[in-house]
């Protein structure tokens, strides 16, 4: 008699623990709003594009597995045109009108600038799409970037230029945007890796022709060539105009769109970026698998990025709890060591990244395909 | 209309303006600060059109100057917002005297790309010296106007500065527009001939006009500036010159009031269309020429022609 | 600085002036023919070369189908812009000032909607002689630029010869100069108007799928070349398309010997200022005959 009626409570018990298990796999509750202010018109969109999809494809996955706390994360994305005014008013209307608990983005630094003074007043998290942004920011207590400041990217090329390649003169040809903001880099570290600045050509972004600052640089007779745009037309001019030196570029300038803008001249440019998706590291292949099964191409930087910033909050809100307050879900943040598809992140360090050397994966395009090179900087 | 019906009229709208950022969410209130910024900037390209028929695509660099020195004065060297704003002007007027001195000379679609080439040199030279505008990156943590303790540091509240700032100059317009120099300003913009045999230097007043519609740019940049305490170049650009152009044109180059509505248009609309997701640039273009066909004088010039045409009846 | 590099800028300098020119062209022949400034010349040329992308990698046609189709759709465009829009502001009594925003307002409207249905990326038209160059001495020029440069100059006798010599070149040139005088006689100028706008969107996708395989199309890219083929029209002297393609060319070595001989971050404040001297100095344009002061 008791035996059955044990075995009926036990059974009982098993199947209210089932019932409740399964509730907590169905997030059912009350969404947590999460902000996101992404570029995507104007000249930055080829970055906020990407970083959607990696926001909304984890924000898919994270909601599959039950959400936080159970409850499923609602990301609203707005665009801010690549302008940083508006990317303020967004940011505003995200947090005033529709009361979310942190924000993701923006994708530019200047709307960067722009949003972080807003956040920071009010201790709202923020994770930017961008590197260290001007000095004011490293006083800002609860701003992360997902990306490295342009100068550890400088440093980057830098240590494939110098130590990979063995080389001492550099040619520089760069747009006036993206291109500007690395270059200042290069300058102020090149002395240190031994290297010189023999030309540094500018053009504007959306230039249709710069074979003129291409041969100005082939003529200083360079080891290496450094290409930095956000298009694919630098590229096909520097070859062009007969550059035959192997060419080094930044991580903004790698994306499948300009690969296949630069036609047969894809080859022997190595770019010191962080995934080469045909060819993952293991902590990426997850990523890499679930986006090439969800979206059918390969992930790139950006995409990686806005994958990492969701996740990153997503364990920050599950930890502090998402009604805790910015500044708790600030300190939370900072206490993780994310290991993320990008790269190791350590967002209590002063750039408010924390990402090192050793996080750079070197792709070089051999024939219009991404490779990844054995090369590691840092020691 | 009598004096006292008048006066209830403008009492009632200077309640329903003073009334209406308490009852707007907070999002609403920061368009109606661009809004308020854009009609001062506007302003300076409306008359400069409409009295003296002069296409101005330089807008933007005054605009820009404004804010940077607001920036530099205040940032770099620590000084009160006033000093910033006031330098500002300076030194806009007087680079639109330099630059407008021969280049006023030219007309016409000459006139246009000399200030759509002022234009382009004034963005590349915020470029280039990034050590004092610092380039893409910018300048931030531009402090707010704060006179007597008083910081205008919420929309709402700057709101009642900008506004108040504008709505004046928007009355100065109406004295311009009727006063005598109103007059040799269009006589000089219809018949240039007939102008200079009546004795209006034309080439003095061009310049003057263009030194005025500079100070309002660089006003509504500095203002710019302490309102969103971040500057960077991407805001001073071509087409900032162009959105001001296009402002001034739809809300009617020739009314008083034109350069407030064409404001409200593009800041208020685009947000308005942001719910329709990714569709919403192509509905706000469609919208621009609706508007532009169907009212040909702007929307001050249709309202006027409205007012017109009730008090004939 | 060394000839050899004088010679790549010089070259380089032909090729950007020529494109330039190219969108000049269009947008002289569009002024010459209705008096009116068309702010999105630069997006007939997104049209054209974004049409001959899509039916290059959708759809697989053959080069040159694909691109006759694209200039074809940049002339439809003109038409159907005439047709609907500009009629429709002309009979309501259109200010200058309000002809220019409304093709402003197509301007934004057309690269708003190539954003949404095709998306943020770039795409690449293949060259005429594919990616071949020509070298002279140390320097080189790519054989599709060659071949532009070809085109354009073709394209420019072509308008010259059409305006002047076909019965329907002169119409249409007629009905510009005297609208009322050209009714008169038979003239219908209404459909002349329509045709010069046609003209313009043809000669406008001509440029895109010249310009495509040297830069790559994409949504934005309207706008620069707007202002590009304003400057070089303007230059030339409004009303006379020759000197569209002549202030181009001289717009682009400006920017070109910029860069040598000074540097390349100054180019457009140097080009610029020399184009206000230039208006300043040659009140016609370079090759404008006086038709009305300053253009």
């Amino acid at each position: 008699m008791t035996r059955i009626f044990v075995r009926v409570l036990f059974g009982l018990l098993l199947l209210a623990s089932c019932q409740a298990f399964v509730a907590a796999q169905q997030p059912t509750s009350a969404p947590i709003k999460i902000g996101a202010v992404l570029s995507l018109t104007g000249p930055g969109a080829g970055l906020g594009g990407p970083e959607r999809n990696g926001i909304l494809l984890a924000e898919k996955r994270i909601n599959e597995r039950g959400g936080v706390r159970g409850r499923p994360l609602q990301i609203l994305i707005e665009d801010d045109g690549s302008k940083p005014d508006i990317a303020k008013s967004k940011a505003e209307a995200l947090i005033h009108g529709e009361k979310v608990v942190a924000l993701l983005g923006p994708s530019l630094t200047a709307s960067t600038g722009a949003v972080a003074t807003v956040t920071n007043s009010l201790q709202m998290p923020e994770l930017c799409m961008t590197g260290l942004g001007p000095a004011i920011e490293s006083t800002y207590k609860s701003l992360f970037h997902m990306l490295p400041p342009q100068a550890l990217n400088a440093r980057a090329m830098l240590e494939y230029i110098a130590k990979g390649l063995k080389a001492k003169k550099l040619g520089v040809l760069h747009d006036s945007g993206y291109g500007q903001l690395v270059l200042t880099n290069i300058q102020n570290l090149n002395k240190e890796y031994g290297v010189e600045i023999v030309a540094a050509e500018k053009f504007e972004v959306g230039a249709t022709d710069v074979s003129t600052q291409a041969a100005k640089v082939r003529a200083a007779e360079p080891d290496v060539v450094g290409v930095i745009a956000t298009s694919p037309v630098p590229f096909r001019n520097a070859r062009q105009v007969r550059i035959g030196q192997p060419i080094v570029s930044a991580v903004g300038s790698s994306s499948y769109e300009y690969v296949k803008g630069m036609g047969e001249f894809a080859d022997d440019i190595t770019f010191a970026e962080f995934i080469v998706a045909e060819d993952p590291l293991p902590h990426q292949k997850e990523f890499v698998d679930y986006f090439h099964k969800e979206r059918g191409t390969l992930p790139k930087t950006y995409d990686a990025a806005g994958w990492d910033a969701t996740h990153v909050l997503a364990q920050a809100l599950e930890k502090a709890g998402p009604d805790a307050g910015g500044e708790a879900i600030a300190a939370a943040i900072r206490a993780n060591r994310y290991r993320g598809v990008v790269a190791q992140y350590n967002f209590a360090a002063a750039d408010m990244t924390g990402i090192e050397l050793d996080s750079y994966t070197y792709s070089k395009l051999v024939k219009g395909q991404y490779t990844r090179l054995p090369f590691k900087a840092g020691k | 209309m009598s004096p006292v019906r008048h006066a209830i009229v403008w009492g009632l709208a200077f309640a329903l303006w003073a009334a209406l950022p308490f009852a707007a969410t907070r999002h609403v209130v920061d368009l109606l600060v661009f809004a308020g910024l854009y009609t001062i900037a506007g302003l300076g390209v409306a008359f400069l059109l409409g009295q003296c028929g002069i296409v101005s695509l330089a807008q933007s660099v005054f605009y820009g100057i404004g804010a940077y020195c607001a920036a530099w004065f205040c940032v770099q060297k620590g000084l009160p917002s006033p000093v910033g704003m006031a330098a500002g002007i300076v030194l806009s007027t007087s680079i639109a005297a330099l630059v407008g001195w021969p280049i006023l000379r030219l007309s016409g679609y000459f006139l246009a790309l000399a200030t759509l080439a002022l234009g382009i040199i004034g963005q590349v030279l915020f470029l280039e010296w990034d050590g004092i505008t610092g380039g893409t990156l910018g300048i931030g943590g531009i402090p707010r106007i704060a006179p007597f303790g008083f910081a205008f540091d919420t929309p709402l509240r700057f709101y009642f500065l900008v506004w108040p700032i504008a709505l004046l100059l928007l009355a100065l317009h109406h004295n311009l527009l009727h006063s005598r120099n109103g007059l040799a300003l269009r006589a000089m913009r219809d018949s240039p001939e007939a102008a200079a045999v009546l004795g209006v230097d034309i080439h003095r007043l061009k310049v003057q006009m263009f030194v005025l519609s500079a100070a309002l740019g660089s006003l509504a940049g500095a203002l710019f500036a302490h309102y969103v305490t971040f500057v960077s170049v991407d805001s001073f650009a071509i087409d900032r010159s162009i959105s001001f152009l296009l402002l001034a044109v739809l809300g009617g180059v020739y009314t008083v009031w034109g350069p407030a509505l064409g404001a409200l248009f593009i800041t208020i609309l685009p947000q308005w269309l942001s719910r329709l997701g990714d569709i919403h640039a192509f509905v706000f273009a469609a919208a621009l020429i609706a508007a532009v066909i169907l009212l040909p004088e702007g929307f001050g010039g249709a309202i006027r022609n409205w007012w017109r045409a009730r008090a004939a009846k | 600085m060394s000839v050899s590099l004088l010679l790549q800028s010089v070259l380089s300098g032909l090729t950007n002036g020529f494109v330039y020119g190219l969108v000049g062209l269009g947008l002289a022949a569009i002024f010459r023919g209705t008096r009116i400034i068309n702010a999105m010349q630069g997006d007939f040329a997104l049209l054209g070369g974004i049409t001959a992308a899509l039916l290059l990698e959708r759809l697989g046609w053959p080069m040159a189908l694909a691109f006759a189709c694209a200039v074809a759709v940049g002339g439809i465009a003109g038409w159907l812009m005439e047709l609907l829009l500009i009629r429709p502001l002309r009979r309501r009594g259109g200010s200058e000032d309000s002809y220019l925003l409304l093709t402003l307002g197509v301007a934004f409207a057309v690269s708003a909607f190539v954003l949404y249905a095709v998306g943020r990326d770039s795409h690449s038209l293949p060259g005429l002689g594919g990616e071949g160059i020509v070298v002279i001495g140390d320097a080189s020029i790519r054989t599709h630029a060659v071949w532009l440069i070809a085109i354009s100059l073709a394209t420019m006798a072509g308008l010259r010869l059409f305006f002047a010599k076909t019965a329907l070149g002169l119409s249409m040139l007629a009905a510009a100069l005297d609208a009322e005088g050209a009714l008169t006689t038979g003239i219908n100028v209404p459909l002349m108007r329509t045709l010069t706008f046609a003209l313009g969107g043809l000669v406008g996708g001509l440029a895109g799928i010249l310009v495509g395989p040297l830069v790559t199309v994409y949504f934005d890219m309207g706008l620069l070349l707007t202002l590009k083929g304003f400057a070089a029209a303007i230059l030339g002297g409004l009303a006379n398309p020759m000197g569209a393609i002549a202030g181009g060319v001289t717009l682009g070595l400006l920017e070109s010997l910029a860069i040598v001989t000074v540097s390349s971050g100054y180019k457009d404040v140097i080009a610029m200022v020399i184009l206000i001297v230039i208006m300043i100095v040659m009140p016609n344009g370079l090759l404008g005959r006086r038709l009305r002061k300053g253009g």
